[in-house]
């Protein structure tokens, strides 16, 4: 694996809050995320539901709802420009062409009143110098490509003719047919069964390869993780506690959370007593959280501070961090201000 | 999809059988009718009406009598008019009140769509409010009122249309204008709101954030991937609006003097000339069916999700 | 909705935040507060009902009160009857004047006048000719006719000296000694015996005459209720009509003949008796007192100037009190809006629980009846209805009601069967509760919420639908009014007399603007999903 130094940086998002307006309070459903992406590398993301994940990769894409959502701080660079800051117009040429998004639910993110083969062959046209024919023609490679049966003619029908699973194939071949710089997984294979789960993953790393795509996974998966991913971000309430190399993260979890996510993954290889750990209580509300470190109420390693301050970003070597009270160095200090 | 259609057909029947089973009550059951002794018709209506309905005969066999004459398209002699027999008058008047309603429909439906469109893409500006102002002065604002107002302001105090009159008449097509606007402010209101109400859903839709994520201009989301399904619910409320129609089309035209069914149908129930008032009932529950047939139609071709079982 | 006080110890979760309670109702009555239309509405339909439940305590003029020399009178809020009087009365005598070529004008201005008549604003040249005719008295350039003199005069005097009286009580003293009752107390015969005591007639006569004004009273109702028919054919009708009268309406009929008569005579002889005091000076007006009218009858009267009287929003073409009318008019209209609301939504819910409850073929049958109905232009059903049954407002209120209660059924029969698998039904029904109560202390309240916003978005259209018929003349009749009727009374004239048209379809537009934008904040706040939905 080579290090992130030495391939171009495509991608760096830099402190990116979002923010929603709700009845209830302002969610801050992303406070304050940096990360990079290089060429061809393949990032990580993990954590529980409703720490963040989408609303990150919405974000780069500029694509949240607003109202109620905003995006209230931060910059994405993408190949040096700030894509916050791009016309639409401009925009436009991002979206699909350099950066393309496999979204979350396929059940929804297909429009149910146009067919399979409209919506697949204007993504390919809208992109690419081809005729309509040839657009189809690619259409259907890809679609045979994430294993649709029959796909020349399964490709006229409408979305609600497929299975929930097939449709997610859709999408993957979609995303795929850009043939973008980078590819954003929003958790891909959680409608589709176990093998070809597999499948498709190993189709995604295969397809990034040959075109030196980069990668941005959301998952919940640290098995996929694992296998596939070069680096990690593991997000908690909105922020990315722990960030590291894939072998790294693994070899030396440091963030309480982490530890907890590993933890919990079934293995076989190790006796469990016949019980699966599990981090006790709920991920926070994200609404209106008082300074503290978000996952105190849940941490076995709990200290004073956690419950006052947010903890500082600490480097543990190797582009290691993680944001816990557990390794920063002026505790004492913090705790007068 | 042929199947589709012919159930739906068949569907209609106990409708219209429902119609005209209280249609034939009225008329020769209903007090003051003129097989009730209080009811006292000119030598010549009576024997008209006696001749035509047998009343002497077992009651089922004037209902099927009835039945089978309204089937065949023969409404029945008038309590009023010697001369000429419910058709005629009928006949006389419907092509205005078509004439009336088809413009009224399609104004409410071309301005409501686009200024409701309007509202939706430019939502929180002065366009999506002042568009959704007028949408709420033509619902809450009765046309009755509406009517008389726009007369007043704009035949007898600017003088830019005439008061009342016809395309018949001296005035041609220019009369229209007012009484169609009237009957349509209501419906416009609705379709308004309708239209921006499920616009803005469908343009919070995931399958529209997938098509803004290929980089797709806003134009073309809107009107390739948005409208479909935005305007289904404005394609299930026509079947209401083309019954609102119908029945404002009874005031309107009273208020304007045009010459349609609507004015008939109000005087006739003034005078208690049953077959009369029955007979526009008739031709308007059976406009209203087929209105509605035909929705349903378009409705199912529009959404492919569904199955014609 | 708050019936409990606030919990001091609020619950706090693991970040000391505290926990706000999660009350539905709560929740949507703290949204409904912060939309600032709705709660606008809320006070203006909140004000439109007292006004309408405080009609008749309230210092209005009865709306019924005819008072044909108030025709047409507009609106002001500064002078009264009279003086509108004589403001209508100079600009007449001014426009004859010189319409006559007695008072002659500049050319300009005759030029300005006839083009006036020719658009049909009349109006304006009333207006115009009052100032001008009143300026040119005051400079001396128009000196009125000795004829012209005479009709103000005539008319000053009437606006001095004119009475206006109401009966309160009318009594009967039978002789000196005896205690007096109340006229209303007696029998037919005895108030036939004291009218003709009063006039002067044998009671004999009277009754004959009698028979023959009522005669032409049952003969004017068949002639409008089947008109176009022959003499003989009317004759025929008048005698079966007599012939199928009962002794007691026969009765009934003379007795408020009878006593129409008496009230007129009583309050002829009242303001003979007032005409002079009014005229010297010597009483002060309004007064209320009892005068004596003959031997045998007295008379409680409330009296007072008849030109004096205010009128805000003007007069139809009765000289009724527009402000009265408009008042009363809301009542009926909005009385019909929520008693015919909650009349159609109560059968709608127990229709709707039947056919959700109990399910099979009672819940097949009513949907296809709904079904049907909706497939029915039926507002064009109640018409015939009420040509059928008679224009009044009780036949109106039961067409309304039995025809609106369709969509209410179809909600909560959609309600009943999503909530009628869940748990706490099964609970109650394996616990042996009978059908009927599981749905009136289950079902019914967990869909209330739902049905109180639909009542609230119904109302303004059953008032729609009330005012549409009485505009057409099929509602609400005379003297009766509702905001239906009244603006299609002003609809005539309505280049002449705009207030008639203009306020009550004003105050109407209001009402029904703040009942729709309370309904859309009732919507939005008990369920914030559907956020500007139909
Ligand atoms: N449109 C919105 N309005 C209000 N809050 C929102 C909205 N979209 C997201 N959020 C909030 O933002 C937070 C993050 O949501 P996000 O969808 O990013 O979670 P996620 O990590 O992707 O979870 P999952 O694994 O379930 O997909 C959540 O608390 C969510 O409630
Ligand atoms: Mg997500």
């Amino acid at each position: 694996m080579e290090t992130n130094e030495t391939r171009k940086t495509l991608l760096e998002v830099k402190d990116l809050r979002t923010y929603f307006k709700t009845d209830a309070g302002v969610v801050k459903a992303v406070d304050g995320i940096s990360f990079k992406l290089s060429q061809g590398e393949t990032l990580g993301i993990v954590g529980e539901s409703g720490s963040g994940k989408s609303v990150t990769n919405l974000s780069i894409m500029r694509l949240i709802q607003s109202p109620p959502g905003k995006i209230v701080g931060g910059e994405i660079l993408f190949e040096g420009d700030d894509i916050l800051k791009v016309p639409e117009s401009e925009l436009r040429s991002i979206r699909g062409n350099k950066i393309s998004m496999i979204f979350q639910d396929p059940m929804t993110s297909l429009n149910p009143f146009l067919k399979i083969s409209t919506q697949m062959v204007e993504t390919i046209l809208l992109h690419q110098d081809m005729s309509k024919k040839e657009a189809l023609k690619k259409s259907i490679d890809m679609l045979k490509l994430v294993g649709i049966p029959a796909a020349e003619e399964r490709i006229h029908s409408y979305p609600h003719q497929f299975s929930g699973g097939m449709r997610q194939r859709v999408m993957i071949a979609m995303a795929l047919s850009c043939e973008a710089k980078i590819l954003i997984a929003d958790e891909p294979t959680t409608a589709l069964d176990v093998t070809i789960q597999a499948q498709i993953l190993e189709l995604i790393q295969e397809l990034a390869q040959k075109l030196d795509t980069a990668v941005i996974l959301i998952t919940h998966d640290l098995g996929v993780v694992a296998g596939l991913c070069d680096t990690v971000c593991v997000m908690y309430a909105g922020k990315i506690v722990e960030k590291a190399n894939t072998d790294e993260l693994y070899a030396r979890p440091s963030h309480p959370y982490t530890d907890g996510l590993i933890k919990s993954v079934p293995r076989l290889d190790k006796a469990q007593n016949g019980k699966l750990f599990s981090i006790e209580g709920q991920p926070p509300n994200v609404i209106d959280l008082p300074p503290c470190c978000p996952f105190h109420p849940r941490c076995s390693r709990k200290m004073e501070i956690c419950t006052k301050q947010y903890p500082p970003v600490v480097d543990l070597g190797k582009g290691h961090e993680v944001a816990c009270w557990l390794y920063a160095e002026n505790k004492e200090n913090s705790t007068d201000e | 999809m042929t199947k589709y259609v012919i159930r739906r057909l068949l569907g209609i029947i106990p409708t219209l059988l429902v119609i005209i089973t209280i249609s034939f009550f009225i008329v020769r059951v209903a007090p003051g009718g003129p097989f009730d002794g209080e009811r006292a018709l000119p030598e010549v209506i009576k024997k008209n009406i006696e001749a035509k309905y047998h009343f002497d005969d077992p009651l089922v066999v004037q209902y099927g009598r009835y039945m089978f004459d309204v089937l065949r398209g023969d409404l029945g002699p008038s309590y009023r008019y010697k001369d000429h027999d419910v058709n005629f008058y009928i006949f006389q008047s419907l092509p205005n009140s078509m004439i009336l309603g088809v413009i009224a429909i399609s104004i409410s439906i071309i301005f409501g769509i686009s200024s409701g469109m309007l509202a939706a893409v430019k939502q929180n500006t002065w366009v999506d409010y002042l568009g959704m102002a007028f949408a709420i002065i033509g619902i809450s604002v009765p046309l009755f009122v509406i009517g008389p107002i726009l007369q007043y302001i704009f035949a007898m105090r600017l003088g830019w249309f005439p008061t009342s009159g016809w395309i018949t008449g001296d005035n041609g097509w220019i009369t229209v204008i007012l009484p169609a606007v009237t009957l349509s402010a209501s419906n416009f209101g609705t379709i308004a709101r309708l239209t921006r109400s499920s616009m803005l859903e469908t343009l919070r839709s995931d399958y529209i954030r997938t098509a803004k994520a290929k980089g797709m201009r806003s134009s073309v989301i809107l009107f390739k991937h948005a409208m479909k399904g935005a305007m289904l619910p404005i394609v299930s409320y026509l079947g209401p609006a083309f019954a609102g129609i119908i029945t404002g089309s009874v005031v309107v035209e009273q208020v304007f003097r045009v010459p349609g069914l609507g004015k008939f149908f109000v005087q006739s129930s003034f005078n208690r000339d049953y077959t009369l008032i029955v007979g526009v009932v008739i031709v308007y529950s059976v406009i209203l069916v087929f209105m509605n047939f035909i929705v349903d139609i378009v409705y199912s071709l529009l959404d492919p999700r569904i199955t014609y079982k | 909705m708050i019936f409990k006080k606030k919990n001091n110890t609020a619950a706090i979760n693991e970040f000391n935040q505290e926990i706000a309670g999660n009350s539905l109702t709560k929740d949507a009555w703290r949204r409904l507060r912060k939309n600032k239309m709705a709660v606008i509405s809320l006070v203006v339909v909140i004000i439109y009902i007292l006004l309408a439940v405080l009609a008749p305590i309230l210092p209005i003029y009865p709306y019924d009160e005819i008072i044909l020399d108030h025709q047409h009178l507009p609106p002001s809020f500064t002078k009264n009857a009279g003086e509108l009087l004589m403001e209508k009365r100079l600009a007449d005598l001014y426009t004859q004047a010189w319409r006559q070529g007695n008072l002659e004008l500049t050319e300009e201005e005759d030029d300005m006048l006839w083009e006036w008549i020719d658009s049909n604003e009349v109006n304006k040249v009333w207006d115009y000719m009052y100032e001008k005719g009143n300026a040119m008295v005051a400079e001396g350039s128009y000196t009125l006719s000795s004829y012209e003199q005479r009709r103000i005069d005539s008319l000053e005097e009437d606006i001095r000296t004119e009475l206006q009286i109401t009966l309160k009580d009318v009594w009967y003293r039978a002789d000196s000694g005896s205690e007096r009752v109340k006229l209303t107390s007696l029998d037919t015969d005895e108030i036939l015996a004291a009218y003709a005591q009063l006039v002067n007639i044998s009671a004999e006569d009277q009754k004959t005459q009698y028979m023959k004004e009522i005669e032409q009273q049952v003969l004017r109702e068949i002639k409008e209720r089947t008109p176009d028919l022959s003499d003989e054919e009317y004759e025929i009708l008048l005698n079966q009509e007599f012939n199928d009268m009962s002794e007691s309406r026969l009765n009934t009929l003379i007795r408020s003949n009878v006593l129409v008569k008496l009230n007129n005579a009583i309050r002829s002889v009242g303001l003979r008796n007032l005409k002079d005091a009014a005229e010297d000076g010597t009483m002060e007006f309004p007064l209320e007192e009892e005068i004596s009218i003959s031997e045998t009858i007295s008379a409680t009267i409330k009296a007072s100037k008849v030109h004096e009287r205010q009128y805000y929003l003007g007069t139809d073409y009765q000289g009724r009190d527009m402000l009265s009318r408009i008042i009363y008019g809301g009542q009926v209209s909005i009385a019909i809006g929520f008693v015919g609301t909650i009349t159609s939504v109560l059968i709608g819910i127990i229709l709707g629980a039947l056919a959700g409850y109990l399910g099979g073929k009672v819940d097949y049958i009513i949907m296809r009846i709904v079904d049907i109905m909706y497939g029915l232009p039926y507002m064009l059903l109640v018409i015939i209805a009420m040509a059928i049954f008679g224009r009044n407002i009780l036949n109106l209120f039961f067409a309304l009601a039995i025809i609106s209660w369709l969509t209410v059924s179809r909600m909560v029969r959609g309600q009943i069967m999503s909530l009628k698998n869940q748990e706490f039904i099964e609970a109650a029904r394996s616990m042996g509760a009978p059908t009927r109560r599981i749905i009136f202390k289950h079902l019914v309240p967990n869909s209330l919420s739902v049905i109180i916003v639909f009542s609230t978005l119904r109302i303004p259209s059953f008032i729609m639908t009330e005012s549409f018929l009485s505009f057409l003349g099929l509602g609400v009749q005379a003297p009766f009014a509702s905001w239906g009727s009244l603006v299609g009374d002003g609809v005539t004239g309505m280049t002449l007399y705009p207030w008639k048209l203009f306020f009550p379809a004003l105050v109407m537009t209001i009402f029904l603007f703040a009942m729709n934008f309370l309904g859309d904040g009732l919507r939005d706040a008990f369920d914030p999903q559907s956020k500007n939905q139909l």
